[in-house]
């Protein structure tokens, strides 16, 4: 029994330094990876930093130097040469806002949020007054339902607002009746924001993609933008916790859904 | 009689600039400088005590060759001679640290180039115009 005693202290003895050598190199590895990532990170921060500068002043000599033959030169130039100097002038404008585009959404995912307790219906509110002209002349139905107060960034959840209903506004341009609704529903005791729409919706099997960068479902000419705004708004959603996704059928209206939490699970059932 | 002073690596951005700028000045009252080296030379060299004399603006780029923009500005406030020399950051990005950094360190003002040529345009010849025609300098008793 006494020699069964000191094999178990020593075998104890053995498994505690066991313990102890795993968390120095689970320790070790935190320190490391971290390591890694900060460095990734100042990568991306250089990567970002020369894109704002570098890639910029090519762009404004394309622009510059096309604008400068079309001005001086247009009374020598054939109509079609014409026509090349103006798609020249034109895209090198679309890469530019591509160009702002992309490092808005970067400077995204690093500005710390400020988080404070928000009315969303405040948020709209104010969206809907900026709105307010084309609201008026195209006589669309808005409806805001009462939403419970969240927990988010101001500022960020109205650009979110903001992106939605400029979508909303613009897919339900073709409809005679046009009809807005922002609201909120309850989920599995969750919080789920909406806004409905009338429009000319999307065929759902490209869901997947609305909310990739410089993804268009609907044709430039017909839709005007630069297919950016999703991206920015799921970035939005995604750094507050929450998730979003849309639900529509081609010519039947668009629901975008968001949720604000973390806890949130979209399969469980109540 | 050279009253801008333009710090500018980028030839096309250059000669848009100095575009821009003729059509409320004469052209021969630009200089350039294509590196910060080349514009402390300009500022601080042997000959810099005639250049000095009617110079009304530097438009600094921030991004230069040898030396930048930025170390460019903080030689310029750290000089008696020059330390109430008007500069303005000119620069490609909105970058904010850029931005806060370029006050900092005594920059008059940080305009941002547009990519929009007609606004370039636009920002030259309000930029030319107000440091030239509108801007009181102090008497500098170092000059």
């Amino acid at each position: 029994m006494y020699a069964s005693l000191i094999r178990d202290v020593t075998e104890q003895k053995v498994a505690h330094l066991e313990i102890q050598q795993l968390n120095e190199v689970l320790e070790q590895r935190v320190v490391e990876r971290t390591a890694e990532l900060a460095e990734a990170n100042r990568e991306l921060e250089a990567f970002s930093y020369s894109i704002s500068h570098d890639l910029r002043a090519p762009l404004r000599a394309m622009d510059g130097y096309s604008r400068l033959a079309l001005d001086d030169y247009a009374a020598n130039l054939p109509d079609e040469a014409r026509r090349y100097l103006e798609i020249v002038h034109s895209s090198a404008l679309t890469m530019s806002r591509m160009i702002d585009d992309l490092l808005r959404l970067s400077r995204l995912g690093r500005q710390a949020l400020n988080l404070q307790s928000v009315q969303p219906g405040d948020l709209v509110r104010k969206v809907l007054e900026s709105f307010a002209a084309e609201i008026k002349e195209r006589q669309v139905q808005v409806s805001v339902q009462d939403m419970p107060t969240c927990q988010a960034d101001a500022g960020l959840l109205q650009q979110v607002y903001a992106n939605l209903i400029n979508n909303a506004l613009k897919f339900t341009r073709p409809c005679p009746q046009p009809r807005i609704e922002v609201g909120c529903i309850q989920r599995n005791s969750t919080p789920v924001y909406y806004v409905r729409d009338n429009g000319v919706g999307f065929d759902s099997q490209y869901t997947e993609k609305l909310f990739s960068v410089f993804q268009r479902l609907h044709s430039q000419k017909d839709y005007e933008g630069d297919g950016i705004g999703l991206a920015l708004v799921q970035r939005i959603i995604r750094r507050h916790g929450g998730m979003i996704w849309a639900e529509a059928e081609t010519h039947q209206g668009a629901t975008f859904y968001f949720t604000l939490n973390r806890q949130f699970n979209m399969e469980a059932d109540d | 009689m050279t009253k801008i002073l333009l710090v500018e690596d980028n030839p096309y951005d250059e000669e848009l600039a100095v575009l821009a700028l003729k059509t409320n000045q004469p052209v021969e009252k630009v200089a350039i400088s294509r590196d910060g080296a080349q514009a402390l030379e300009y500022l601080f060299g042997e000959e810099s005590q005639a250049s000095l004399r009617s110079l009304k603006v530097v438009l600094l780029d921030i991004k230069l060759p040898k030396v930048d923009g930025m170390e460019v500005l903080r030689r310029i406030r750290a000089n008696p001679i020059t330390r109430f020399l008007p500069v303005v950051m000119l620069s490609s990005s909105n970058q904010e640290s850029d931005i806060q950094k370029a006050y900092q360190l005594g920059a008059n003002s940080y305009i941002v180039k547009p990519v929009n040529f007609e606004l370039f345009c636009q920002a030259l010849q309000q930029v030319g115009g107000y440091w030239l025609l509108l801007n009181q300098l102090p008497h500098n008793p170092h000059q």
